[in-house]
């Protein structure tokens, strides 16, 4: 996807330690090395508690780790400012969430938009990009809909035409699924594989095996630690 | 993140909630508009009053004898009379002065016209010819000096049952219960004064020949009859023939020649010599007074109204604090976000302060149309308004933008 890149990971996570300070220091995450390569499709799964949240955020730059490096598309985040790293979560990162969290206001159009507003692309270009990117997850005919105008399952493709928008390193989607009924999610697992076969780099934090199963090997988080690294044979079983 | 973008953005969240901030921009609203309405109507009593002086009166110089310690009061406060016509056709044959003439009121008791008789204690003025001008008659003439004439205002004309006309006949019941007639010669343009002296405003009034009037009947013929005030007109209305009026004028009633130094002097009395300028000076200064008491009352409104929109921005920010998850998520920095809430602060400031400026120019065209003053059109201060308007949005948004702005996303998209 990045042309520029020269190594052969998207995100690389050297022994990534997380304590937050409630009272006794918790280690969300404890010593935890990753690579996730180009064009790869990761599932994180574990327990509640176990680090899942923790190692999505540090990995799409909304938190830095307590110990250790992470690294982004060659780009270490770990000691960067926060205006550096807030442009490369915008550059470098789609994420998708669970909940969708689209813009209420705007409509599908401007919410995919919404990326580029903040790099600074011009209007008409962002325009023309947006619809596209909509075009390109099945939604071409609803570029005018508000959120609320839109079914779950479409609004969780605004979100990934969102995500997708800025040609980011890796997509994140937390539990992408999670708010959606099981044919409309198949639907949306069909479009992450599609994604993934058009090369896009894609890590999936789930707690359901079946849906786990769409990647290509699942990491199995517990108490802040990998406690497996189990591949799979096929994709989109 | 462009600035055009901030404005389209903040716009949107301005329309998505249209009640909220209407009555967010109602604080900003009335205070604005208090403002620019007061100043209009401040300003158009200013510009009639000025308008009220003619071209011609502006060569006037009021000349009246009073306690040094009156000296900052208005026009013949603490005046004594001390004038003579002899003081009069003096000074009117010193050299830069045009002409002089006495005045003063006529302590009166009533008029009478075909049978009606109404109490008039004020408004009956006796002076010389060269108080009213033609241009200041709309029909007949002036009164002659030593003639048993009279000039009456449209509101004095109007003022009995049956019409005062050219040629009526008055009955002036003076002090002491003595009654005098006199014929209507002339009728003024309006029922405005025509002199500091006078006062400001329209009120009924007549105009009598100091001589024979006042000089044989109201102060009775044993003594010399003496005036409250004196006016002296320079040939121009510049302002070195108006000097010059004023020290020869000055010099003469100073020195043993006029009769006006002895009772002067006696009295411990000062001359006063003024122009309508320099005494409209003097109630302009109070009319900005109270101008500056509505401000100040204008400006506790804008601070209420500041509050507001602080306040309602807070809870937008609590409200978004999802939509500022999600921005600062997909790459919008902490600048962005402060640019935002600001931008829509200032939005919600400005559009309270174009609105205030319009209701206030539309308030004050009505009031002003109402009391029947000119209306002028305030440009500095709805100028002042709209960089009001935008410096309450600024120092209302800061706060709510800075927090919004420090939003932790993590946090916020968690955010329910």
């Amino acid at each position: 996807m990045s042309g520029s890149s020269n190594s052969e990971a998207a995100v690389t996570l050297e022994d990534v330690r997380k304590t937050y300070q409630v009272g006794e220091p918790v280690h969300a995450l404890d010593g935890v090395s990753l690579e996730i390569p180009r064009g790869s499709y990761t599932a994180v799964m574990g327990p509640s508690g176990s680090g899942k949240s923790t190692l999505m955020n540090l990995i799409g730059c909304l938190d830095t780790p307590t110990e250790g490096s992470v690294v982004v598309n060659d780009q270490d985040v770990t000691t960067i400012g926060d205006r550096k790293r807030t442009k490369i979560r915008g550059e470098e990162i789609g994420f998708v969430f669970q909940t969708f969290n689209l813009m209420p206001r705007l409509n599908a159009r401007e919410n995919v938009a919404l990326p580029m507003v903040f790099r600074g692309v011009d209007r008409t270009e962002r325009r023309e990009h947006a619809a596209d990117v909509l075009d390109s997850v099945g939604l071409g005919d609803r570029l005018g809909h508000l959120p609320n105008e839109l079914s779950g399952g479409q609004r969780q493709r605004v979100a990934i035409a969102r995500a997708l928008v800025n040609d980011p390193a890796i997509l994140l989607a937390d539990e992408p699924t999670g708010n959606l009924d099981t044919d409309t999610g198949a639907q949306i697992m069909g479009l992450f594989e599609d994604l993934y076969n058009r090369g896009n780099t894609i890590l999936m934090v789930t707690h359901e095996r079946d849906i786990a199963e769409h990647a290509e090997r699942i990491i199995h988080l517990l108490d802040g630690e990998i406690e497996e690294i189990e591949e799979l044979s096929g994709v989109g079983v | 993140m462009n600035p055009i973008e901030s404005l389209r953005i903040a716009w949107r969240s301005i329309k998505g909630h249209k009640l909220r901030s209407t009555l967010t921009t109602l604080g900003v609203i009335i205070g604005i508009a208090a403002v620019i309405t007061f100043v209009t109507l401040g300003a158009g009593l200013q510009e009639g009053i000025i308008g009220d002086i003619s071209p011609d009166d502006q060569r006037n110089v009021y000349v009246w004898s009073a306690p040094p310690e009156n000296a900052n009061q208005g026009p013949l406060s603490g005046a004594q009379p001390v004038f003579t016509q002899q003081d009069a056709a003096a000074i009117s044959n010193l050299s830069g002065v045009e002409d002089a003439y006495v005045y003063s009121p006529v302590p009166a008791q009533g008029v009478t016209y075909a049978g009606q008789t109404l109490p008039r204690q004020d408004g009956i003025i006796a002076t010389g010819p060269g108080y009213l001008d033609e241009s200041d008659l709309r029909d007949g003439r002036q009164f002659q000096r030593g003639a048993r004439e009279v000039v009456v205002n449209p509101a004095m004309a109007s003022l009995f049952d049956s019409n005062v006309t050219l040629g009526s006949n008055l009955t002036i019941t003076v002090v002491g219960g003595q009654q005098v007639t006199a014929t209507v010669v002339g009728i003024t343009t309006d029922s405005e004064s025509y002199s500091p002296f006078e006062g400001f405003g329209a009120s009924p009034r007549l105009y009598l020949p100091a001589d024979p009037y006042y000089e044989r009947i109201a102060q009775g013929a044993t003594e010399r009859a003496r005036y409250i005030s004196l006016v002296a007109e320079a040939p121009t209305k510049n302002a070195d023939d108006i000097e010059r009026v004023k020290s020869v004028t000055n010099e003469y009633l100073s020195s043993d020649r006029s009769d006006a130094s002895g009772p002067a002097e006696q009295g411990g009395l000062t001359f006063f010599l003024k122009t309508s300028t320099e005494l409209l000076g003097q109630l302009e200064s109070v009319l900005s007074l109270l101008q500056n008491f509505i401000v100040g009352i204008a400006a506790i409104s804008l601070l209420v109204g500041a509050i507001g929109i602080a306040n309602i921005m807070l809870v937008s920010v609590t409200e978004r604090t999802r939509e500022i998850g999600i921005m600062k998520a997909v790459g919008a920095q902490r600048r962005d976000v402060l640019g935002l809430f600001i931008v829509e602060a200032v939005i919600l400031g400005l559009l309270g302060a174009i609105l205030g400026t319009l209701l206030g120019l539309g308030a004050g065209y009505a009031g002003a149309q109402f009391i029947g003053i000119p209306w002028v059109f305030p440009s500095t201060y709805a100028a002042i308004a709209i960089v009001v308007g935008i410096l309450v949005g600024v120092l209302a948004g800061l706060y709510p933008a800075w927090n919004a702005s420090r939003t932790d996303p993590i946090d916020a998209l968690r955010y329910e």
